[in-house]
């Protein structure tokens, strides 16, 4: 967990320039307009940065296996950013802070380290009353203005994005397992069962981070796979979704229309 | 093959299975969690709450398999089809066979006198069985968490690593039906569709029953004239100049892939009707003009269940999306 104090300088001469009522964000014009429409304003760009080292875990050439090790390691980085996120948007005083982007980036100076990278808007209520989630801290969400605008519609309010990761090592196939199976068409229960094992895992880790912010389920789950630059057989299955809650009052979801777009 | 549906009446294909019981530990974990999980977009979420939908969890299913090796199909084997030049393949399978129009006259070894298009039913029962032991564990999911339908399914296919081994990934998001019963044969019914497009099939008086697929695979083994058309070296033998002209031989295999996903398929509608029909071929080339053509074809049989209501007027707008 990083402290306020781990911002940069610069961070806190940028975040209050922006307490003085400028504001700016990453919104398209739509978004921006509906972010409104659903009585919020945008205060300001916020992101967290972290630059990891990823270290190297020893895996076993012919067993599928959890690197505990690297899912520590890509979970604490993320984490960190988003923090730092957080930090920025709690300075200005921020509700939540929606279209927020997760992105790792490799540079060629820094071999096994990889910066994670966290930006959203920083939005705040208009009516003054707080969206803040159950830990007292703005909500993050990954919700574009016209999905925020949505969700609000149908009576559920982000609590933050959670995420689940796990980096998993697929075994090689060993001389003895290629040649008894030659030819035929077979299901490998073990490779089934490892992959399954791995995806399962980040999404069940997901889950708790949502039930721990006391969400009612997650919307827009998306499972991603990357090797990063660990080679084919070692890959990170991530798991993110934003966590909602529904909301206490009663909500009649508009009757949708038949509608003919003009846009093409 | 087929991923069964709620009320299959047993006209189609029966598909494959996979075994039950056999999820991973860390899936009964996750799906016994206390909050719901959902791949579906939020403006998808919105229209399954209006639709009286409640999505439940994401539920996947998944299936490693090895692709066998198959001699016939192999550059090194030519000659080694199932069906022997000009014989007679099994019934209901494609094959048609080519000669060389040359005069018989072997102008060097490699010049190919002969060649065959011919299907593949052992690479596409393969396929339906990883096809369907995913389908199978997603179905298991989901009927852990009492779910009465899986909408918005996506799968997909893939080479594992760099393994001769593909997997195939199916996942979707699993909803009951506020008020509804149990669904015929307590198995969940499932469709590609979500959100908005499922409201309007819904609207206009269809209900999902089941996700369908199929793939057709198509072996080319080329003849001399598919191989100088598709190498530019005909002029050898007409002249000076490389006419324009179909590769009769490429075609045919292509128009046979695609209409034999489309009669896998139709085994599996029964009395049904296909929605959403999505087609996508992949060609892979060899040498010498020899190709696998391999098309899957994958939609959502739909049933109806009243008559169409009238759709209001419409409106223009412009979106803010």
């Amino acid at each position: 967990m990083t402290q306020p104090q781990d911002l940069p300088k610069e961070a806190g001469h940028r975040l209050e320039e922006l307490e003085h009522g400028l504001f700016t964000s990453d919104l398209s014009v739509n978004e921006f307009l509906l972010i409104k429409e659903a009585g919020f304003h945008p205060l300001g760009f916020v992101m967290g940065s972290s630059i990891y080292h990823t270290g190297i875990q020893a895996r076993r050439w012919s067993k599928s296996q959890e690197l505990t090790k690297l899912t520590e390691a890509m979970y604490n980085a993320r984490e960190l950013a988003m923090t730092r996120m957080e930090e920025e948007a709690d300075q200005l005083g921020a509700d939540g802070v929606v279209g927020v982007r997760l992105d790792v980036n490799y540079y060629e100076w820094g071999r096994d380290a990889a910066e994670f990278i966290a930006v959203g808007t920083a939005v705040k209520a208009e009516d003054g009353t707080s969206h803040r989630n159950k830990l007292g801290k703005p909500f993050t969400s990954d919700l574009s203005g016209q999905d925020f605008w949505t969700i609000m519609q149908t009576g559920y309010v982000p609590q933050g994005l959670v995420m689940g990761t796990c980096v998993f090592h697929i075994a090689h196939r060993g001389i003895g397992q290629t040649l008894g199976t030659v030819g035929q068409n077979v299901e490998l229960p073990n490779f089934t069962q490892a992959l399954y094992e791995a995806r399962e895992l980040a999404m069940t880790r997901m889950q708790d981070e949502a039930n721990t912010l006391g969400a009612t389920g997650i919307v827009g789950v998306r499972l991603e796979e990357k090797s990063h630059q660990w080679g084919s057989h070692t890959i990170e299955f991530l798991s993110l979704g934003t966590a909602v809650t529904k909301g206490t009052g009663d909500v009649t979801l508009p009757k949708p229309i038949t509608v003919i777009s003009l846009d093409n | 093959m087929v991923a069964p549906g709620p009320a299959d009446t047993g006209d189609g294909d029966p598909g494959a299975t996979g075994p039950d019981g056999d999820l991973p530990e860390a899936a009964g974990r996750r799906l016994a969690g206390g909050s719901f999980s959902s791949g579906l977009t939020v403006p998808d979420f919105a229209a399954c709450l209006q639709m009286g939908l409640r999505p439940v969890a994401l539920v996947q299913g998944f299936c490693v398999m090895q692709w066998g090796w198959y001699g016939a199909g192999s550059q090194y084997t030519r000659g080694m089809t199932p069906f022997t030049y000009g014989g007679q393949a099994p019934p209901g399978v494609y094959s048609e066979s080519y000669s060389c129009p040359h005069g018989g006259f072997v102008y060097s070894n490699e010049h190919r006198i002969w060649g065959q298009n011919y299907q593949q039913p052992w690479v596409e029962a393969a396929w339906a069985q990883g096809f369907g032991s995913a389908y199978s564990r997603m179905i298991e999911e989901a009927g852990e968490v009492g779910a009465h339908g899986v909408i918005g399914v996506v799968d997909t296919t893939r080479h594992l690593a760099d393994m001769n081994v593909t997997e195939f990934h199916i996942l979707g998001t699993a909803v009951v039906v506020e008020g509804g019963g149990t669904p015929p044969g307590a198995t969940p019914w499932t469709t590609y569709l979500a959100g908005q497009r499922l409201a309007k099939l819904v609207e206009a008086g269809y209900m999902p029953v089941s996700v369908v697929a199929a793939l057709a695979s198509v072996r080319v083994w080329a003849y001399c004239v598919t191989e100088m058309l598709m190498e530019g070296t005909l002029s050898r033998f007409g002249g000076n100049y490389m006419p324009v002209s179909e590769v009769e031989q490429l075609s045919r295999a292509h128009m046979a892939a695609r209409s034999l996903a489309r009669e896998h398929v139709r085994g599996q509608l029964g009395n049904d009707t296909l929605q959403g029909a999505q087609i996508v071929a992949n060609t892979q080339s060899l040498s010498q003009g020899d190709e696998v053509i391999e098309c899957a074809l994958r939609g959502t049989r739909v049933r109806r269940f009243k008559d169409f209501d009238p759709m209001p007027a419409a409106r223009p707008t412009v979106r803010l999306s």
